[in-house]
């Protein structure tokens, strides 16, 4: 529906704004494969030096897995336990239930500084900073609200009606979960599973503060922003963004492609 | 004599402080085909699915086969649901759909596929079984939902307004299968709809519900021609509620005073001082001029609503009663009315009969 | 109710693990968010009040912590640099994405509407830090804006390293979602209202200021406090391009935690920055639903 014709001036506006933003990124792409290390226009020669350079270091390499174990276990249980607050909130209504969504909804809500202050001085306290499993942790408090944000947006285009079917029909309330709900989710929670699993390879700031020395992608590239201009951050940014990009593409994707289609 | 294969024995459902079903009695025979109807928020589709498992109830017993069923979760309950929406799965296809509740008792897989075509083909859908249901049409969807009910060959079929989201000439058609399964199989259909054409044309004995507790009870034809009372009177079929005193009685009949005049209907079948009576639309008669016998009182015409063969003229009696009269195509063109007539309305002791108050 | 006694009377046996299905489903978040959200925030207040001795935290209950902190010059210098930058962020963030959400909104079809938010929520979960770090580049001295205005004649211009390069990273964090949120509140304005304005001969620019901006209020409000949020509590625009000095609250609590392991004092900045945001949350809030709409 369009109740005015848009004016020039607006697609040169919304143009400009999507230049703004999506410019560090092309940036980022076109610096990676720049000779200049220090990127102006007109542009240098073609080279992957900075790539050679980047992947050379064992560093990188051991952050990339470190960031892979990361990420997968952190979507995995941001995931589940997403699910199973989207489901209850679906499902059940009970006293509280606006200090239960409340206590789902709010840690992307804290500043990230603060959540690895937090994180650092209580994770320290119960001997498990610098762990892996410490990123891990901090990474599903603040996936999980994501998962149960979209897979609660899937059971919102749910019939009710389906659940208890399966019921009428002889299945008991975990088997009913297993053959109808999660199936019908299933989009949604492969979707939360990539959207988690791209805010987990992209955290910095936590991760920067509980990680110690096991480091992640982002946290070497923060270590080596600290130092000078060096365009190997291009390289390896890229690599980071078309995996983040890629994942969260997929997200929607998978989110859209269902959303006409109810029960 | 054997039990009956339903019991509401004084079933009561309470949300926190609405009261949606309020001392439900009720019992229902193997192989009857009944229907509960009354407006929506009348408590039909709660104790529905009370019966199901899926609602417990506050209050009272729920029976099947003469156990209590009252803690007996819904998935251990023989008690199939067509459901209003249907609630196809839509991730499975026709025979995942029908073969669900096969699934879920165990039936192996070369079983329960036989059994699922059976049904398909039964319910003339041989050769959509791979089909998505979202690419089926209303009947045909209805026709899946019925035959996921029915494979697992239950003793009762529950069905909750299962026709309600059908074109008119499907619903018609519906009704047909319906009733045709219901007798094949010999099996209850318990059958929950707001529409009394859905409700008389197929169950045994329907049973009128108002907000929580039941009106009426009884086969279509009685409770469609002699309304218990003012509820159903007004709900079933285009009646006319004519109230007054009992000034004084005549042989079997007595004299009413009130609202639109002095009325000659039956002695009331108890002892009263007063009340109401109805008279159904059809056992009206207009006339220009008085008539000499019947109870008779002078109305002005309101307007006119055709309605299949016939017409329901709107009237109005002095002290404002709504009158409907039905008059066939042949009764109206002798009259040529005109709004704002006057005219009078008559009918015969016999049309009347007393409604409980 | 003593018919439903009855009825759970008779229960005995069976359903005796009927808690267990919805507790699966309910608990983990507690269990979760209560072990690694509350109780880390809680403690962080607690830890306000411990004494840091030989570079290690003991548990006591001193004011000292908090003393030093809100009497110290750096600290509101600080504090009210970081308020108003993340002020005058939304400000600004809401300025720049109003018209683009308008155009969204009510200038294109559905389908551009989807895939220009589709575009947008993209960079919201893409690498921040990298982003930032493009910018570096991007707005250095001799970097591709100075060139490019250099080929016009004019600049250099000093852009990083200043209140403009942290709005440059501000901008990059927030606009995205602000655009988002206030396209979302736009689009769900009532068509038939702002016919009715127009047929009442209301002025286009009447008809924004005087329907759509009050019946989209609510959304414009949270995106503007989204922003606020996000500019309030991030540190890599004001680090790495805005020069990190004067710090804001942020730098401040890398800082001192980093550096010299005063976790208590990095706590106290920490805990008045979540009061602050509760305070402007609850503010925004009230703006939003509070007065009804004359």
């Amino acid at each position: 529906m369009t109740d005015s014709r848009p004016h020039p001036l607006a697609w040169l506006y919304l143009a400009a704004l999507f230049v703004f933003v999506f410019a560090p990124i092309a940036a980022s792409f076109v610096f990676s494969f720049n000779s200049e290390r220090f990127p102006t226009i007109p542009l240098g020669s073609f080279t992957l030096h900075w790539y050679q350079t980047a992947f050379s270091d064992p560093d990188v390499w051991e952050a990339f897995q470190t960031s892979l174990i990361v990420s997968l276990s952190a979507a995995t249980l941001s995931t589940l336990i997403g699910y199973a607050t989207a489901y209850t909130d679906f499902r059940y209504g009970f006293r509280f239930k606006a200090a239960y969504l409340a206590l789902a909804l709010l840690p992307p809500t804290i500043p990230l500084v603060i959540m690895g202050l937090a994180m650092l001085a209580w994770l320290s306290r119960v001997g498990l900073s610098g762990t892996v499993t410490a990123i891990i942790i901090s990474h599903t408090v603040l996936g999980a609200p994501f998962a149960m944000a979209v897979i609660r947006l899937r059971l919102s285009q749910m019939d009710p009606a389906i659940e208890a079917a399966a019921w009428n029909l002889g299945a008991s309330e975990w088997r009913a979960m297993w053959h109808v709900v999660l199936p019908f989710c299933l989009p949604a929670v492969v979707s939360a599973f990539c959207l988690t699993a791209a805010v987990s390879f992209d955290e910095f700031a936590v991760a920067w503060f509980v990680s110690g020395l096991n480091k992640t992608v982002p946290v070497v590239i923060l270590e080596i922003l600290q130092g000078n201009v060096d365009p190997q951050i291009n390289a390896i940014g890229t690599v980071v963004f078309v995996t983040s990009m890629t994942l969260v593409i997929v997200a929607q994707i998978l989110l859209m492609n269902r959303q006409g289609r109810k029960a | 004599m054997s039990a009956p294969l339903v019991e509401f024995r004084g079933v009561e459902k309470r949300y926190g402080n609405i009261v949606a079903v309020e001392r439900l009695d009720l019992t229902i025979d193997a192989g009857e085909f009944v229907a509960l109807m009354g407006p929506s928020g009348c408590g039909k589709t709660t104790s529905l699915r009370m019966l199901a498992g899926l609602e417990q109830p506050s209050a009272g017993q729920v029976l099947i086969d003469g156990q209590v069923m009252n803690d007996v979760p819904a998935h251990t309950r023989d008690t199939p649901m067509v459901w209003q929406s249907l609630a196809l799965f839509p991730f499975l296809d026709v025979l995942g759909n029908v073969e669900f509740g096969l699934r879920m008792r165990g039936v192996d897989a070369a079983a329960r596929r036989t059994k699922a075509l059976e049904w398909l083909q039964r319910l003339g859908l041989e050769g959509f079984e791979k089909r998505r249901v979202d690419e089926l049409s209303g009947g045909q969807r209805q026709r899946v939902a019925l035959a996921r009910s029915l494979v697992t060959e239950p003793q009762m079929l529950l069905l909750d307004e299962p026709l309600s989201a059908l074109d008119a000439h499907l619903v018609v058609r519906m009704q047909g299968v319906l009733t045709r399964l219901q007798r094949e199989l010999g099996i209850t259909f318990v059958y929950v709809t707001h529409s009394q054409s859905e409700a008389f044309a197929m169950a045994d004995r329907v049973v009128i519900m108002d907000t929580g507790h039941i009106s009426q009870i009884g086969p279509p034809r009685e409770v469609y021609r002699r309304p218990a009372n003012r509820f159903v009177a007004e709900f079933v079929g285009r009646n006319n509620i004519l109230s007054g005193t009992i000034a004084s009685s005549s042989g079997g009949d007595v004299v009413l005073t009130g609202g639109v005049g002095t009325l000659t209907v039956p002695a009331p079948p108890t002892e009263r001082a007063g009340g109401s009576v109805c008279v159904a639309a059809d056992r009206m008669q207009v006339s220009s001029d008085e008539p000499d016998a019947g109870s008779r009182f002078a109305c002005t015409v309101i307007s006119e609503e055709f309605a299949g063969a016939g017409v329901i003229v709107y009237l109005e009696a002095p002290d404002e009663t709504e009158i409907k009269v039905q008059l066939n195509e042949a009764e109206l063109s002798a009259l040529t009315l005109a709004p704002g007539q006057q005219v009078w309305v008559s009918f015969a002791s016999d049309a009347a009969h007393w409604l409980e108050d | 109710m003593s018919n439903a006694a009855d009825s759970s009377a008779s229960t005995s046996g069976k359903p005796a693990r009927r808690w267990l299905y919805p507790l699966t489903w309910r608990l983990p978040i507690i269990i979760w968010q209560a072990a690694f959200f509350i109780v880390p925030l809680a403690f962080m207040l607690l830890m306000t009040f411990w004494l840091v001795k030989n570079y290690r935290m003991e548990p006591d209950f001193i004011t000292k912590n908090w003393v030093r902190m809100y009497t110290r010059g750096y600290f509101w210098d600080a504090y009210w640099l970081t308020l108003g930058r993340a002020a005058l962020a939304s400000l600004v963030a809401s300025i720049i994405a109003f018209p683009a959400s308008f155009a969204l909104a009510f200038q294109v079809s559905d389908t551009v509407r989807r895939w220009a938010i589709f575009f947008l929520i993209i960079p919201f979960f893409t690498s921040y830090l990298v982003r930032a770090y493009a910018w570096q580049v991007i707005l250095a001295e001799q970097g591709v804006i100075n060139a490019m205005l250099g080929f016009v004649g004019i600049g250099p211009f000093t852009m990083l390293n200043s209140g403009f390069g942290a709005m440059v990273g501000y901008l990059t964090l927030t606009l995205p979602l602000v655009v988002i949120l206030q396209t979302l509140s736009l689009a769900a304005v009532d068509r038939s209202l702002i016919e009715a304005a127009w047929n009442l001969g209301c002025s286009r620019l009447r008809t924004i200021a005087t329907v759509i901006i009050p019946s989209a209020k609510v959304g414009l409000i949270i995106g503007a406090v989204f922003c606020f949020i996000l500019s309030f509590g991030d540190f890599v625009s004001p680090y790495y391009l805005g020069g990190s000095k004067p710090p804001t609250l942020s730098i401040l609590i890398i800082d001192t935690t980093k550096s010299g392991q005063q976790w208590p004092r990095a706590a106290v900045v920490a805990i008045t920055m979540i009061v602050t945001l509760l305070v402007v949350a609850f503010a925004a809030i009230g703006a939003a639903y509070g007065k009804p709409r004359k």
